[in-house]
């Protein structure tokens, strides 16, 4: 007769403990890197602020200004104590900190739920005795893990420029609370989406949705902060009155989330998604039979989400700029501090605009870079040994995913620059001025273009480190982002692109360094397509 | 005139040796077999000839054309089936049937519509869907639809079932009589022997043997038990005839092939009552000829 080995865990969970140790395994590298770098951009944040705001003046000076400045207010919310130390170095970490974790919780979750079950590896796991909802569980306390380290790391680097404690355990602690509410957020989408892909693209865009909800609100100044996890955790007020009932809200939607991710989990088969597979074309189109038209046709999903995506974020910042006339009649100060002289509205519009446009540039480097790593997933996974043994050479079969990735690139920003256009216009009837945003979106094109070059040349030349293209829009967003905060030697500066290229609007256009650096990512192409034609292509 | 030439190939990845002074010849019109055990550089010498790796050291010719510098044109000529099919997720099989074939300079569409009959593929499903056996009768579809003059199957029949490895065995005959060159690299003998006119026996990166099946005859010896009415004891004395193993009134032993005939003679006398043979796996083949220096 059968008799339950004593010690052991049965039923749904059972088997945890063992997913764990080999997530743990194959994150030995990776999740220290996140620490490392999400860690090092905030305490290196967190270390600049004193030195800056180093007299009351500065102090006082960045609350009456950079702080409620409608571009802080969209980008990093109202925070609490902005007239303090501990209130400016909240505001300067936020962004980074905030949409870092979130994004941080978002990849560690799929790699570890949807992306194995894809792949087919889960499949082998869930054959031992592993239950059905152990995967979603070690994966839930892997993204949690590191979303509680991430907190601590920035309590601890506040702590260390000897800011307040309870300001600084409560900062952290919200920190870690919005990663854990938006862990659970992915592990819904992971159930939902029958792809990796998909789950990511979900759980990015209730990202976005989360920020710029919190991000609206805390312009217009209204009740919206509060249908934002953003918005929850900033509400504990950090460095002003440390309040902790906003917990209650994050920990609420957490668990709600986590019982729907149970539910679909339980009324799911495994590998698969809400979507039933329907049938497709039994013969191909026209287009599918050269190589742009399969690079397309792979990538037209990703193109046309990150256009509508970013479309939809430049609405929104579009529609908010007829509100900034408002914030300079409610605080004059601010045309002294952003050097004004003159007409200041425009100004403060033009700083706006120049600072959306820099942010959805860098923004878009992630589908640069993701565009063109295809062709290492095409080349590790076998599809492109059967493609290159036809009658394609390799130099058409790179160069029809660098046009793809090229095209995607000029398609998103112009929908961008429409979605700010258009924004404005429907708010402050400027239609005349739809045709200036698209051309300031793209103006900023050539650095984006020369970040995926950067990693076309490493997937061609260094295979086996193409993935270092992610630290590049690493740096990217901490040069763009916190670069003015911790003030960057110049030549660290110069490395990213968009410190050569002209500050539109705020600054006139100048075309040499745009060719400039078109000229650069040309090279880099070249040199990437050179590493393909002369190195050997095989699954990995 | 040789379809594929390879020279004294070496190719290493870090510290292993692959190919290891790989030399092979196949003729134009036949149908080569490619036969080695796991892990012995088959799928990389297939790699080699498809222009994705570079030897280190030797000389590799392919339709008379170098597999490394002149890749495109010569793929307009040739077929290839991987032995391990990764498809595009999102494109259904006949999608990646028609894609496959323009890319090789254009597609039988009679061979199609016959070929997608024969393997019973759904042309409609989408890849993400099609189970390993499906994967591959998509790349086999793709590949025998194109007119090719050489085809290049990798491991083709892995995850088939035995009424689709038939088709694939009558899809060979048929280019066989067509005369195209087809380059099969198997693991099981049995298929090898079924359908080629020369083998190559490839371990650890270098050719073992090559030749005509005739003249590979004394490698191949079949294994037959049998249960007789009188005892078999007898059978160990006649000649071809290897370790004889005796167990409940059965007999177990090894024949030369060319010697089959006389001790199927000498049992028939003994009256059988179950007899079942089946020839040596590649295996069997290599402990019994390379053992000793395998060991060595």
């Amino acid at each position: 007769m059968t008799r339950p080995a004593t010690g052991t865990v049965t039923g749904s969970f059972a088997g945890t403990r063992h997913l764990l140790r080999l997530i743990l395994r194959r994150d030995r590298v990776r999740l220290p890197l996140w620490l490392l770098g999400l860690g090092g951009m905030i305490t290196s944040s967190a270390l600049a602020v004193p030195t800056v705001y180093d007299t009351p003046a500065k102090v006082a000076g960045y609350a009456s200004a950079v702080g409620t400045s409608p571009v802080s207010y969209l980008m990093s919310g109202r925070q609490a104590g902005i007239d303090t130390l501990g209130g400016i170095v909240a505001n300067e970490v936020s962004q980074v900190a905030q949409l870092g974790i979130c994004l941080m919780v978002m990849f560690l979750v799929v790699r570890h739920t949807r992306a194995e079950e894809e792949s087919g590896r889960a499949e082998l796991l869930r054959s031992t005795v592993v239950g059905r909802h152990a995967a979603t569980l070690a994966g839930l306390v892997h993204g949690v893990t590191a979303a509680l380290l991430v907190g601590l790391l920035t309590t601890a680097a506040m702590l260390s420029v000897g800011l307040d404690t309870l300001g600084s355990a409560t900062y952290g602690l919200g920190l870690a609370l919005l990663g854990l509410c938006y862990a659970a957020v992915t592990l819904v989408a992971a159930q939902l989406s029958a792809s990796a892909r998909g789950a990511l693209g979900l759980t990015g865009a209730a990202i976005a949705a989360g920020y710029l909800v919190r991000g609206v609100g805390a312009v217009q100044d209204n009740a919206l902060v509060w249908a934002s996890p953003f918005g929850w955790a900033q509400r504990m007020d950090a460095f002003g009155a440390e309040r902790a009932w906003p917990v209650l809200p994050l920990l609420a939607l957490t668990a709600a989330l986590l019982g729907l991710a149970a539910l679909l989990t339980a009324h799911r088969d495994f590998a698969g998604g809400l979507l039933q597979p329907r049938p497709g074309r039994a013969r191909a189109s026209r287009a599918l039979g050269t190589p742009v038209g399969l690079a397309f046709r792979q990538q037209r999903g990703l193109v046309v989400g990150w256009a509508a995506g970013l479309a939809a974020l430049g609405l929104v910042y579009g529609a908010v700029l007829p509100t900034i006339p408002d914030l300079v009649e409610s605080n004059p100060d601010i045309a002294s501090v952003i050097g004004a002289t003159g007409d200041v509205e425009q100004a403060l519009v033009d700083a706006f605009l120049r600072y959306v446009f820099v942010f959805m540039a860098v923004v878009s480097t992630g589908f640069a870079v993701a565009s063109v790593l295809r062709l290492r997933a095409e080349e590790e996974s076998g599809r492109a040994e059967l493609l290159l043994s036809t009658g394609l050479s390799r130099t058409r079969w790179v160069s029809a995913t660098v046009s793809v990735t090229a095209f995607g690139v000029l398609a998103i920003a112009t929908s961008t620059g429409l979605g700010l256009g258009v924004g404005y216009a429907l708010g402050s009837g400027r239609w005349d001025r739809v045709a200036s945003q698209v051309a300031g979106q793209l103006s900023y094109t050539p650095a984006v273009l020369l970040v995926g070059a950067v990693a076309f040349a490493l997937a061609g030349m260094l295979p086996r480190w193409s993935a270092a293209a992610w630290a590049v829009i690493a740096f990217v967003f901490f040069q763009v982002l916190l670069g003015g905060t911790v003030r960057l030697p110049d030549w660290v500066d110069a490395a990213s692109p968009f410190w050569h290229l002209s500050q539109v609007p705020v600054d006139a256009f100048a075309p040499a360094p745009l060719l400039v650096e078109v000229a650069v990512a040309a090279t880099l192409v070249l040199l990437g397509t050179w590493g393909f034609r002369r190195r050997a292509v095989v699954p990995g | 005139m040789s379809a594929i030439e390879l020279h004294d190939v070496v190719k290493s990845f870090g510290s292993v040796r692959a190919l290891d002074g790989l030399t092979l010849s196949v003729d134009r019109g036949e149908v080569h077999g490619f036969l080695g055990p796991n892990g012995a550089g088959k799928s990389t010498t297939m790699r080699v000839l498809l222009g994705l790796l570079k030897p280190d050291v030797g000389t590799a010719r392919l339709l008379d054309g170098d597999p490394w510098g002149q890749a495109p044109e010569l793929h307009r000529r040739i077929a290839y089936v991987p032995g391990d099919v990764t498809l595009w997720p999102n494109l259904t099989g006949g999608e990646v049937v028609d894609m496959l074939g323009r890319m090789r300079g254009g597609l039988d569409e009679r061979r199609r519509t016959s070929m997608l009959e024969r393997f019973e593929l759904d042309p409609t499903k989408k890849a993400r869907t099609y189970s390993k056996g499906n994967r591959q009768k998509v790349a086999l579809v793709a590949a025998l639809a194109s007119r090719a003059e050489l085809y290049l199957f990798d491991e083709p029949t892995s995850g088939l079932d035995p009424l689709m490895e038939a088709e694939f065995q009558r899809s060979v005959t048929e280019l066989k009589r067509e005369g195209v060159t087809v380059l099969l690299s198997s693991h099981i003998l049995a298929e090898a022997e079924a359908l080629s006119d020369r083998i190559s026996i490839i371990r650890a990166g270098r050719v073992a043997q090559t030749g005509t099946l005739d003249e590979l005859r004394h490698l191949t010896r079949t294994t037959v038990t049998v249960q007789t009415t009188r005892p078999a004891d007898g059978v160990g004395d006649l000649p071809g005839v290897h370790d004889v193993r005796s167990h409940d009134g059965r007999a177990t032993f090894d024949v030369d092939s060319d010697r089959l005939d006389a001790v199927l003679a000498h049992l028939a006398g003994l009256g059988v009552q179950s007899l079942t043979a089946h020839p040596p796996t590649l295996e069997e083949l290599f402990l019994r000829h390379y053992g000793e220096q395998v060991t060595a």
